[in-house]
């Protein structure tokens, strides 16, 4: 089973070794009640929370993965932070309204994003 | 005796059908086509452990002084970004048709430590077309490339349009011109095409979608290999109300997405890789199948 695991990762290069430190627990878990809070999960399908099956925006499965930020901005925690409390600051064509999150929050929301490989 | 017997038995077994397989030349070789996904999933898998295993041991230099940086980033500019395109900047047409289609940069640069980026520029891949610089450039020039590369997860296209200005670096190539030699050439064509083909045929717009790199940044269904998360995933992309979170998705908006992202949304990092209208028309109908 092990190395049937292993041979999955190889085989989509996740042996390479992605960069950051995992974030601290407690925020993850803050981050899952937040997001829960906020709603994200109307727009957005999001791995671990129950009901967050949207698909206005994008899935938000492998997100910490993923290069650019609503195509636009590179996705980095801070960027991740600064975008979830104020999107359109960011890209004021985008979709995404203003969360109200504040900044703990949004912190606590990015941490739990980074979970999602 | 029992020895030749079981060379006998292998060579009936394995090797006259490997050679029969081969001499029919049934494996299609084409660019246009994908690798089965077993042969793919080989290739991919031996090519990670090949460069993970021959890279370990490669002590990196100091690279995080802005002059490496910005001497990487003109040596990029001059060899690299025809093939692998750069933040918001498309690739030159005919690193579009190739397959393997150059990864993109900011993903790999994001995923991969600097001794197997330098592996890599250094030696280059077999029949992948990513050539050894080992004997065109300097040792101290390939790690000024590897600095630039890791730069690269963190920039935004503004910010890489800025640091090209900056750099001067615009001066040497056209690469970062949007081009568009792909295009139908004239847009009275253009409009006779819309007309002509409204539907779009989507088994033509799956073949389509691999001669514009689209695989290289977005994770798509029935596609062996486009597993790469520089953009959205495109599973569902049929049913999501928005395109780039933007414009509403409809069929008209997701074709002009197609053809000119920039002009819907300024800031994106997807370039213009000189869809024609037609290919356009068979993409986006292939991604209304995407439910």
């Amino acid at each position: 089973m092990i190395a049937l695991a292993g041979w999955c990762a190889a085989l989509h290069g996740c042996e390479h070794s992605a960069r950051g430190e995992a974030p601290p627990r407690d925020s993850v878990l803050e981050g899952r009640l937040a997001i829960q809070h906020h709603g994200c999960g109307a727009c957005h399908r999001i791995p671990g929370i129950p009901g967050a099956i949207g698909n206005t925006g994008p899935p938000l499965e492998g997100i910490a993965r993923r290069v650019y930020l609503a195509g636009v901005i590179a996705n980095t925690p801070q960027n991740m932070i600064a975008w979830i409390r104020a999107p359109q600051l960011i890209d004021p064509q985008t979709a995404m309204p203003s969360t109200g999150a504040s900044e703990a929050e949004a912190r606590a929301i990015a941490a739990y994003l980074e979970t999602l490989r | 005796m029992k020895r030749w017997l079981a060379v006998f038995v292998v060579l009936v077994l394995v090797a006259i059908p490997v050679a029969s397989f081969v001499r029919s030349g049934y494996y299609n070789v084409a660019a246009t086509e994908q690798h089965t996904a077993p042969v793919y999933w080989l290739l991919e898998a031996g090519m990670n452990k090949s460069v993970k295993a021959r890279a370990a041991g490669i002590v990196v230099p100091p690279l995080d002084d802005a002059a490496t940086t910005t001497r990487g980033l003109l040596l990029y500019e001059q060899h690299c970004v025809q093939c692998h395109g750069a933040p918001g900047v498309a690739p030159a047409p005919f690193a579009l048709g190739m397959m393997p289609v150059p990864a993109n940069l900011a993903l790999t640069a994001r995923e991969w430590p600097a001794t197997e980026l330098y592996w890599v520029v250094r030696y280059g891949i077999k029949m992948s077309g990513m050539p050894a610089w080992e004997f065109r450039l300097a040792d101290a020039e390939l790690w000024a490339i590897v600095a630039f590369l890791q730069t690269l997860p963190a920039l935004a296209p503004a910010d890489y349009r800025a640091m090209v200005r900056d750099a001067g670096a615009s001066k040497l190539t056209v690469a970062t011109q949007p081009h568009v030699a792909g295009h139908d050439g004239d847009n009275a064509e253009r409009g006779k095409h819309v007309a002509v083909r409204g539907g779009g045929n989507a088994k033509r717009g799956k073949t389509a979608l691999q001669q514009y790199a689209c695989v290289s940044c977005h994770e798509i269904p029935h596609i062996v290999g486009a597993d790469k998360a520089v953009g959205p995933p495109l599973a569902g992309i049929a049913s999501r109300p928005f395109i780039a979170g933007v414009v509403p998705n409809t069929r008209a908006n997701m074709v002009r997405w197609l053809q000119s992202p920039q002009a819907i949304a300024a800031r994106t990092a997807m370039p213009d890789l000189g869809v024609s209208t037609r290919d356009a028309h068979d993409i986006a109908a292939f991604l209304a199948t995407l439910r």
